[in-house]
């Protein structure tokens, strides 16, 4: 894919920009990023409020209903009417809250979950913002820093329901936070850098996507990423049931619908690095031909291509909302560490074995599996297809091993617990504890 | 390495900021303000790190401290209460001793600190033979010709430092045995405090019950 020109803006602006008298150095390195970043905080902005109507339009189809209709055809504009509904809303500040902190913490939202977009691939050449060396490490550290603003509206906001919301994110997202970090590393040992782009080009030049040699690496951080987000099934910090709406029950108008926002583009930021990172960003087999003759339609087509990827992804994220209840609190931190965690580790150790494995046969009786380890790891036919067979059987080595150190954990055998301790409905006279004991002593 | 135009501003804007927002966390009454000013001091302090060329420790200090310990401070100055302090007016500085001590202390401690920067940067100039201004030219020469032999960026305008690449080549070849010997330790930090946190009562109450019934502690009211 070397043979597209890398140069920031495409010719078209760049004349035009040109033509204002400005250097080519200030549009290199301010205007043209300045373009962009317009471009995809608008784009982002509009694709979380149309996000919000997806989910509506989902949900309904799921349950058989028709969902909003009625603003706009098929209720399209439904987005603008509730965004100008929030904007015009009073902006109301709970007696004895924390002022400062509590007008503040929507803004560290949104901007860390927006500034992660800066790194992310979503196109070659004039499609990527920014490429930095530590840019997988950039995305990761940067969403971290988003828990604080659960934690402090939670906090400021001087009310027990908020609190308690509070409080459950901040131990949800770090215990998952762990488990996600841990699991892009497999690919990572592919790529051999933390750069997007890199990741995203290493997987080009190996023509395969990394989903392939690291299903299980994929499927614990799309768990992982669900449960950072505070979605559904792990929405504990926001459980309508139990604590009204989580931290952002003081929220109102436009301070709340920030949040709201936060939390869809964080949602498109873990689409977007499960994509570059396991679904091969933007590369689907034969687009790149058209990179010779037309190297701008190559690019737009590639945005494209990672849109869809990415859009599938986001389905994926309200499937499962509309499909699961939601988990409770120590089943939640069980995943996480038991299992989630465990498995990201389990997950490393596998795939540098593999790759020891892989780059041990090649050359053993004639056989021949790596091309080069220049700019990733690259196999040939007979490399990718062990490899392939090192990823599928790692899942199932996970879930065994997994199984067997969990079997003596409570929520593993769900029928076992109902059975041997009846911690329901204790005879009269005995507390839930000790008529479990003597249940079990009776066995 | 001296500083000029652009580079001058960054530092000058995240050392204030630093220093700033360091003082601010000593000054603030309330600890949630305490830890926040604290935040915005790592932050700061990382920008200087990417000023330096440490990107990948500038990326590690914001995940660790901001993203892990800080939430964790924050987790523990909500649970416990500490709306005593918050509430007192006393006066910061109210007694001359205590003026006149902190005064001394500050004294000692910045000479102290001059001291040792100056020695460890006199240290570090002879080490790497950048005494002479010739010696300094060179060196820097040397560094422009490294810095052009890098891979260029996917946008083109930039390149993409190796640094991440050499945190982790010497980290595990020339300082794995004190690598191992640090998770060791974290490790025995985490079982130490599962068990100080764990009390038998809770035991009894969750999945042991097997084990609790052996010692004898479920038949007993809990």
């Amino acid at each position: 894919m070397d043979m597209l020109a890398l140069f920031a803006p495409p010719d078209l602006i760049n004349g035009l920009l040109l033509k204002l008298r400005l250097g080519q150095e200030t549009i290199n390195y301010v205007v043209w990023p300045f373009i962009q970043i317009g471009a995809v905080v608008t784009g982002v902005a509009v694709w979380a409020a149309y996000a919000t109507y997806l989910e509506r339009k989902i949900s309904a189809f799921m349950q058989a209903r028709l969902g909003p209709m009625r603003v706009g055809p098929w209720g399209l504009l439904q987005p603008i009417a509730d965004a100008i509904k929030l904007l015009t809303k009073e902006d109301l500040k709970p007696d004895r809250a924390d002022t400062y902190i509590f007008f503040f913490a929507p803004f560290i939202s949104v901007v860390a979950a927006f500034v992660v977009f800066a790194v992310i691939p979503f196109a070659p050449d004039w499609g990527v913002v920014t490429d930095i060396n530590i840019g997988l490490l950039f995305v990761l550290s940067v969403s971290s820093v988003g828990v604080l603003a659960l934690i402090l509206a939670g906090w400021s906001s001087n009310s027990k329901y908020a609190l308690l919301g509070g409080l459950r994110s901040s131990a949800q997202m770090v215990s998952y936070e762990v488990a996600m970090g841990m699991a892009l590393i497999g690919a990572l040992m592919f790529a051999r850098t933390l750069s997007l782009s890199g990741i995203v080009s290493a997987q080009g030049l190996d023509s395969i996507w990394y989903i392939f040699y690291q299903p299980l690496g994929f499927i614990i951080f799309l768990i992982s990423g669900i449960a950072e987000n505070n979605r559904a099934p792990f929405d504990l910090p926001e459980a309508e049931s139990e604590l009204v709406a989580g931290f952002h029950t003081e929220y109102s108008g436009m301070r709340w619908s920030l949040f709201f926002m936060a939390e869809y583009a964080a949602m498109i930021v873990v689409s977007a690095i499960a994509t570059s990172v396991f679904l091969g960003g933007w590369y689907f087999p034969g687009v790149w031909r058209l990179g010779i003759n037309y190297p701008h339609l190559f690019v737009a087509l590639s945005l494209v291509v990672f849109l869809v990827k990415m859009s599938v992804l986001l389905y994926v994220y309200f499937w499962l909302r509309w499909t699961f209840p939601r988990y409770r609190y120590d089943q939640l931190m069980d995943l996480g560490w038991k299992w989630m965690l465990p498995a990201a580790l389990l997950n490393i150790t596998l795939t540098a074995i593999a790759i020891f494995v892989v780059q041990a046969l090649d050359g053993w009786r004639g056989m021949d599996t790596v091309t080069s380890l220049a700019r990733g790891v690259n196999l040939t036919a007979t490399g990718k297809a062990i490899m392939i067979a090192f990823g599928a059987l790692g899942v199932f080595i996970a879930a065994g091993m997994l199984s067997v150190i969990n079997h003596g954990a409570r929520d593993f055998n769900l029928k076992k617990q109902r059975v041997g301790i009846r911690l329901t409905n204790p005879p009269k006279g005995q507390t839930a504890v000790a008529s479990a004991a003597a249940a079990a002593a009776a066995e | 390495m001296t500083l000029a135009g652009w580079e001058a501003v960054f530092f000058w804007v995240f050392a204030v900021a630093a220093l700033v927002a360091a003082l601010l966390t000593i000054l603030a009454r309330n600890a949630v303000h305490s830890a926040l000013f604290l935040i915005s001091t790592l932050v700061s302090v990382a920008a200087l790190f990417v000023l330096l060329g440490a990107e990948f420790i500038a990326g590690v200090q914001i995940l660790v401290y901001v993203g892990g310990v800080m939430v964790l401070f924050l987790f523990v100055i909500m649970l416990v209460n500490v709306g005593a302090e918050e509430r007192g007016n006393e006066m910061l500085f109210n007694r001359p001793a205590q003026v006149a001590t902190s005064a001394i202390f500050l004294v000692l401690l910045s000479l102290g600190f001059i001291y040792a920067i100056r020695q460890g940067y006199e240290g570090l100039l002879a080490r790497d033979n950048l005494i002479t201004q010739d010696q300094r030219e060179e060196s820097a020469t040397r560094r422009r010709v490294r810095q052009q032999d890098l891979r260029p960026s996917a946008t083109g305008t930039s390149l993409l430092s190796t640094d991440t690449q050499l945190v982790g080549a010497s980290l595990y070849r020339f300082a794995a045995l004190p690598f191992e010997i640090a998770s060791v330790l974290l490790l025995v930090a985490i079982i130490g405090s599962v068990m100080l946190a764990r009390t038998t009562k809770q035991e009894a109450a969750t999945d042991d019950l097997e084990t609790a019934r052996d010692e004898g502690l479920v038949n007993r009211e809990s």
